[in-house]
């Protein structure tokens, strides 16, 4: 469901002056994903390409940990319920959004019945060769608790500390555009 | 022939920060050796020390992910365009 989903958020250029982290329509719609996928984990990425009119494009992801799960258990001894692992499709795609100038400015993901934390296992997953995959990518984790929107929580890698620290969950409001659902 | 290769951000720090790299291969391991051969940092981050590709690295030809295609023995011809993706994954 690249770029679809429950909570597509879209602004075109002309959106507002502000670059915030996030805007409140964007995590409106990350809530509204990690809802409708619990008791699974969420995931998804926003995608901006900056400029004098930056372009932001929240983009809910496909997350295949169950496919993975059933194919080879052992590999894979998660399910969805605590972990997520984007589909193909959807790196292909911000593979090629990447191509044309986006940055991945977040990846966010829920946890289930369980805290915002940036856990070990993200923390390993984010890094490629004990460097971090998206040094200036902020990392978003909300937690839903029996259904409902519990927590939201950002997470950074501080270069200085050598490792992912929480930050301030910036918000801003949305910037006139379009969004879509 | 020429195939274009597309560097995602985790791995550009191997590469100079090219996001793009113009390789001429026939096929995906020759693509992938002479990357390697040109990029050191490379080395490893897609392989491993078999020579096969990380389990959390994807490939693609095409749009089309090489384990769906002929692994690393598939051909490439001249304007295709090669994707290498590492995963994006986590979890409470």
């Amino acid at each position: 469901m690249t770029g679809a989903g429950p909570g597509a958020a879209e602004s075109g250029p002309g959106g507002g002056a502000a670059d915030p982290l996030l805007t409140a329509a964007e995590l409106a719609a990350i809530h509204r994903h990690a809802v409708a996928d619990y008791p699974a984990e969420c995931c998804g990425v926003l995608l901006v390409r900056g400029g004098a009119r930056p372009e932001r494009r929240l983009m809910p992801c496909r997350n295949i940990q169950d496919e993975l799960h059933a194919r080879e258990p052992a590999r894979f001894p998660r399910t969805a319920r605590t972990a997520y692992y984007i589909a193909p499709e959807d790196l292909l795609e911000i593979g090629r959004r990447e191509g044309d100038g986006f940055e991945v400015r977040v990846i966010y993901h829920s946890h289930v019945d369980a805290g915002a934390y940036f856990s070990e296992t993200d923390r390993r997953n984010a890094m490629v060769d004990g460097v971090p995959a998206y040094a200036d990518t902020t990392y978003v984790v909300v937690s839903v608790a029996a259904g409902r929107i519990a927590d939201t929580r950002a997470h950074r890698w501080d270069p200085g500390a050598a490792t992912f620290v929480e930050v301030p969950l910036a918000l801003a409001e949305a910037p006139a555009g379009r969004e879509s659902r | 022939m020429p195939v274009s290769v597309y560097i995602p951000t985790p791995f550009r720090r191997a590469t100079a920060n090219a996001a793009r790299v113009d390789v001429d291969a026939g096929d995906v391991q020759q693509l992938l050796e002479q990357l390697e051969g040109r990029f050191e940092g490379l080395r490893g981050l897609v392989r491993d020390e078999q020579g096969q590709v990380h389990h959390h690295v994807n490939v693609y030809v095409n749009g089309e992910e090489i384990g769906d295609l002929q692994g690393q023995a598939t051909p490439l011809k001249a304007g295709d365009e090669v994707s290498i993706i590492p995963a994006l994954a986590g979890g409470a």
